[in-house]
C-alpha cells in the first residue's frame, strides 16, 4: 500500500505523532540537535528502521536536517503542532455544538411539556 | 507528546435521567448527536445495551456518512461509554465517555473523547468529517 499523495500537512503531522517511537524521537530532539546515530542509540531498532521513522517526521516537517561535515544533524520544529492543536480545538467545537443542540432540544421539550400541562389545566 | 483527549463540560436544566436518555433514544439522539450543519440524519438506529451497536447516517450534499459504534458501558443515569467510528474516513475507533452528575435541579455532563489526534485528520472545514486513511498505509511504509 502507498500513502495517498494528497496528504495535507496536518495529515502528515498526525500520522507522525501516532507512533510512540516517533514521539520518543521528538522528545529527544526537544532537548537539542542530535545525529541519527545518537537518536537511534536508545532504541532496540535497526538504524534503518529509525531512519524510516525520521523520514516520516521530516515529511511532517516536525524534524529538520542539516549537514555538519559528514554528519547529519536533526532538530525539532514544533510549528506543525499548532495545526494539530487547531484540529483538536475544531473537534472540541464540534462537541460543544452538539451539546448546544442537546440543550436546545431539552429546552424545547420543557416548553412543549409546559404548554401541554397548561392546556390540560394543570399547574406546571 | 500532545493531548489526544477532548473534554467538554456542560450544565443542563434537566434531570440527569432525561439527559442520559436523550443519548439512547434514536429520535432524540438524531436531533443533536451526529447532526451537523448542512446535513440531516436519514437513519438512526440504537441497540441500547452493552455490546449493542448504533448507527447514524448523516446526509450532506447527497453524500451519506455513517457514524457507528458499540456501547461499552451503560450505567443510567451516570455514565455512558461507547466507541465511535466513521468507516468512510477512518479504520480506527475512538472512545466517547459521557458522565452525568446531578447538580441542583439539573445536571452537569462531562464528555471525554479519547484517542482523537492519532486517528483523525482534517479534510474539511467542519473538521469532523475528515479522517485519516493513513494509519494502515503508514504502518506499511514503516515496515516496508
Amino acid at each position: 500500500m502507498r500513502l495517498i499523495a494528497a496528504q495535507s500537512p496536518l495529515d502528515a503531522a498526525l500520522v507522525a505523532l501516532a507512533d510512540p517511537t516517533r514521539r520518543a524521537i521528538l522528545r529527544r530532539l526537544t532537548k537539542g540537535e542530535a545525529s541519527v546515530t545518537e537518536i537511534a542509540a536508545p532504541f532496540a531498532l535497526s538504524l534503518n528502521a529509525v531512519s524510516k521513522h525520521i523520514r516520516l517526521l521530516e515529511r511532517a516537517q516536525l524534524v529538520e536536517r542539516r549537514r555538519s561535515g559528514r554528519e547529519h544533524l536533526l532538530s525539532f520544529n514544533p510549528s506543525p503542532l499548532d495545526d494539530v492543536a487547531g484540529w483538536i480545538e475544531a473537534q472540541r467545537a464540534v462537541w460543544t455544538a452538539r451539546l448546544d443542540a442537546l440543550d436546545a432540544m431539552l429546552t424545547a421539550e420543557n416548553r412543549a411539556r409546559a404548554r401541554t400541562q397548561t392546556k390540560k389545566g394543570r399547574y406546571r | 507528546m500532545k493531548t489526544e483527549t477532548i473534554r467538554v463540560t456542560r450544565r443542563f436544566d434537566a434531570s440527569a435521567e432525561r439527559v442520559f436518555d436523550a443519548w439512547l433514544d434514536p429520535e432524540r439522539a438524531a436531533k443533536f448527536l451526529f447532526a451537523m450543519p448542512g446535513g440531516r440524519i436519514v437513519r438512526a438506529e440504537i441497540d441500547a445495551r452493552v455490546g449493542g451497536s448504533y448507527c447514524f447516517v448523516d446526509r450532506r450534499d447527497g453524500d451519506d456518512v455513517e457514524h457507528t459504534g458499540t456501547y461499552l458501558e451503560i450505567d443510567r443515569p451516570r455514565r455512558l461509554v461507547f466507541d465511535f467510528l466513521v468507516p468512510k474516513y477512518s479504520t480506527v475507533a475512538t472512545r466517547v465517555t459521557v458522565e452525568i452528575a446531578p447538580l441542583g435541579t439539573g445536571c452537569e455532563l462531562t464528555l471525554t473523547h479519547d484517542g482523537v489526534a492519532p486517528d483523525y485528520s482534517i479534510r474539511t472545514e467542519a473538521g469532523w468529517n475528515a479522517m485519516l486513511e493513513g494509519l494502515a498505509s503508514e504502518a506499511s511504509i514503516v515496515s516496508a
